[in-house]
């Protein structure tokens, strides 16, 4: 604990002076144009409906959403919503990628620690939701043992729960509230812990089969976060806020997504019940996210490849430090995780002294995966330049030809015609890998695979994207294949 | 004029020197041929004059001038080099096998060096085999066609290590005219051990053993006197 602390307060701290020395440039910035305002960069991970959500128009909309909107105009700046993931969602504003969540993020004595919150501008509580077919059998979280009770990562309810019923509940954790709600239609979660509100909107919204089990657990605050040292941010959010209370604006938007009209408990009763999104829109939605896609596997696999070259010579020589080094790295990046690397540029990378800017994510994602695949490239080269015969080196010195060409009019062609067939296999686990980046923001396939199911509850969609991606990365496995069979036809592998 | 003067080399890690104060001459005008047994030290001897070894001491010449002291470019151009496995670039075909070094190391036009290539080839006879790859043509035709890459380069010596290895009985005879016809084209220095080979295409032979000179002299000579030696 205390090292995350520690490691907490570090970042604190690279974040003052960082904001500080930001704060220059803005100002900059703004002197230097026509006096328009920086925007105010809100997180929200617009998988959480009714709160955030894309909706039929395939638009970034909710409750949260609409507050955001409301606090931006209040106070005078323009709206910058970023969705990212619950579960870094803190420690991005801590990287300050964003100066504010309005994500129906619950206040905490320990995100107190690490964050100021503003006054909470709902109410609500931790609820628990079984199958509707199930309501004589559970009727409360502790009247019985061994209940299966999802929570989603990072969420308030996953730490109450393993405080509070320990003994008697097995929790299980998931990414994203979507996932517990298909893993309770299927039966394998008994109930779910979350948002008294959330929870009810989806029954309303979805027709999804669920119901209230029992008391409210606890009530929560929900709350608005900035950075500890950005007071000025939280005092005009705070009056913004103070605002709406008081004109009412913030009753009539919670009304407006929570409301019942007519005062009774009426599942199919909403002002705002999203109808669910057409196929076109969604099949363009997902369309529009790989293009995303093949767009970083595209920039990453030039960059990776690019890099691969000289790396696999180093690699190749017989020995020396520079060789002890790249090796040292090469096996590292191959190594670890490609997750685990990717989180690392993304909120780490600012934190390097001499680099200290921090990536935008697609930045961070193109580095991370140019790096990630010239590691794996760099093998196949290395293992390429290897199995070329070191006669045809002396051959082409015989007959004249510099060192120089003797590498690029001899031994690098045929390197590179033994390495293809792996090369091509690289390709494809690179292309497979961009699934990756969704957690760093990026609103490629997956991430918008799981945007659009999140408000049509439809799985077909992830087999759409899975198909999507076998459409590009077959023919590159078949094209694989049709090279080694030719090189073998060419004998490639012996002189 | 290419010269072994007093030339001792031992491999890194060798008990014994595999070339041990080897003097040597090839005159021009000539077909030489080194001959020994395997681990004899010929083809320690053939890297040495080639210049891809350099010998703990003494030293290969070429024109009285140590071969390190010559620019390895111009040495390339008046030495050529067949090895025994020939290394024929297999990514490229026939043709551009021949003209990659005319183009890229001498700085030559296309069109005419693909001229000249076909006319060398057409020489040969082996003009048929022009547009194939290397793993498309039978081991004589490779055979042929390393000489003709070397030979484009107009080299005044042209060393061949163990030309015959991949020959039979009747084509070695075949390759052994074929390499008296060329003898108006540069000087040929072969390393084999097939002394009935050396025989028919050599006028002079250098007999090798243990890295030592055995015999030397006009190839019957040389050869009988090393039968003498055995015996």
């Amino acid at each position: 604990m205390k090292i995350i602390r520690n490691l907490f307060s570090l970042i604190a701290a690279r974040t003052v002076v960082w904001g500080v020395l930001l704060a220059g440039f803005a100002m900059i910035g703004t002197a230097a144009e026509d006096g328009t305002q920086d925007p105010l960069r809100i997180a929200l991970t617009g998988r959480y409906p009714p709160f955030s959500f894309y909706n039929t128009q395939g638009e970034l909309d909710g409750f949260d959403v609409a507050v955001s909107r409301a606090v931006a105009e209040r106070l005078n700046r323009p709206l910058d919503i970023v969705t990212t993931e619950w579960d870094g969602i803190l420690a991005g504003l801590l990287a300050g990628r964003y100066d504010a969540i309005i994500g129906s993020m619950a206040v905490t004595p320990q995100r107190e620690e690490v964050v100021h919150f503003s006054e909470p501008y709902y109410l609500s509580g931790a609820q628990l939701f079984i199958h509707r077919d199930r309501r004589g059998e559970i009727p409360g979280i502790d009247r019985i043992e061994g209940l299966r009770i999802g929570v989603v990562v990072g969420e308030t309810y996953e730490q109450y729960l393993r405080e509070h019923h320990a003994e008697h509940v097995r929790v299980v954790t998931y990414d994203d509230t979507q996932l517990i709600f298909q893993d309770l239609i299927h039966g394998r979660l008994d109930g779910f812990l979350s948002d008294r509100l959330v929870g009810a909107w989806q029954i309303r919204a979805a027709g999804a089969p669920f119901l209230p089990a029992g008391d409210m657990l606890y009530e929560e605050r929900i709350a608005i976060p900035v950075a500890l040292e950005n007071t000025a941010l939280l005092a005009s959010i705070n009056m913004a806020l103070a605002d709406m209370r008081a004109s009412g604006a913030l009753d009539r938007l919670f009304d407006r997504w929570f409301g019942l009209p007519d005062g009774h408990d009426d599942p199919n009763a909403s002002a705002a019940s999203p109808e669910s999104m057409t196929f076109a829109l969604a099949l363009r939605f997902l369309l529009k996210g790989f293009a995303l896609t093949l767009l970083v596997a595209a920039a990453s696999l030039t960059l990776g490849f690019l890099a691969s070259i000289p790396v696999g010579i180093v690699l190749n020589l017989s020995g020396g430090p520079v060789r002890a080094l790249t090796r040292g790295v090469v096996d590292f990046i191959r190594g670890t995780p490609v997750l685990i690397q990717l989180f690392f540029v993304y909120y780490g990378w600012g934190m390097i002294p001499v680099i200290g800017m921090s990536l935008s994510p697609l930045a961070a994602s193109i580095l991370t995966l140019s790096v990630n695949s010239a590691a794996y490239m760099a093998e196949v080269v290395r293992s390429g330049l290897m199995s070329v015969d070191p006669g045809q080196r002396l051959a082409g010195r015989a007959i004249g030809l510099s060192p120089v060409q003797v590498f690029r009019l001899i031994v690098w062609p045929q390197a590179f015609r033994i390495a293809m067939p792996s090369l091509m296999n690289s390709v494809v686990a690179l292309i497979k890998d961009t699934a990756l980046i969704s957690v760093v923001t990026v609103s490629e396939l997956i991430s918008n695979v799981r945007s659009v199911v999140s408000v049509t509850y439809n799985p077909i969609y992830y087999l759409l994207a899975a198909v999507l991606f076998f459409m590009v990365t077959f023919p590159l496995m078949k094209l694989a294949g049709q090279l080694e069979a030719r090189m073998r036809a060419k004998g490639f592998d012996h002189d | 004029m290419i010269e072994a003067q007093n030339i001792t080399f031992r491999y890194p890690g060798a008990e014994t020197a595999a070339l041990s104060e080897v003097s040597v001459e090839f005159p021009r005008d000539a077909i030489s041929a080194i001959v020994g047994e395997s681990g004899s030290g010929k083809t320690t001897l053939m890297m040495c004059l080639g210049r891809f070894i350099r010998p703990a001491q003494g030293q290969a010449l070429y024109d009285r001038t140590d071969v390190f002291d010559i620019p390895e470019h111009a040495f390339r151009q008046r030495l050529g080099m067949v090895f025994q496995k020939l290394y024929l670039f297999p990514h490229l075909t026939v043709l551009e096998n021949m003209t990659l070094a005319m183009r890229h190391a001498f700085g030559r036009d296309r069109r005419e060096t693909d001229q000249e290539a076909e006319a060398m080839l057409e020489r040969l006879g082996i003009a048929e085999i022009l547009d194939r790859y290397p793993s498309q043509i039978s081991g004589g035709q490779a055979q042929r066609a390393a000489i003709a890459r070397g030979l484009l380069l107009r080299p005044d010596y042209m060393l061949l290590d163990e030309p015959t290895s991949a020959l039979d009985a009747r084509t070695t005879d075949a390759f052994a005219e074929w390499l008296r016809s060329l003898k108006d084209q540069t000087n040929f220095i072969v390393v084999t051990h097939d002394i009935l080979f050396a025989r028919r295409a050599a006028d002079r032979g250098v007999c090798l053993m243990n890295g030592q000179i055995a015999s030397e002299g006009p190839i019957e000579e040389a050869l009988s006197r090393l039968h003498l030696n055995e015996k």
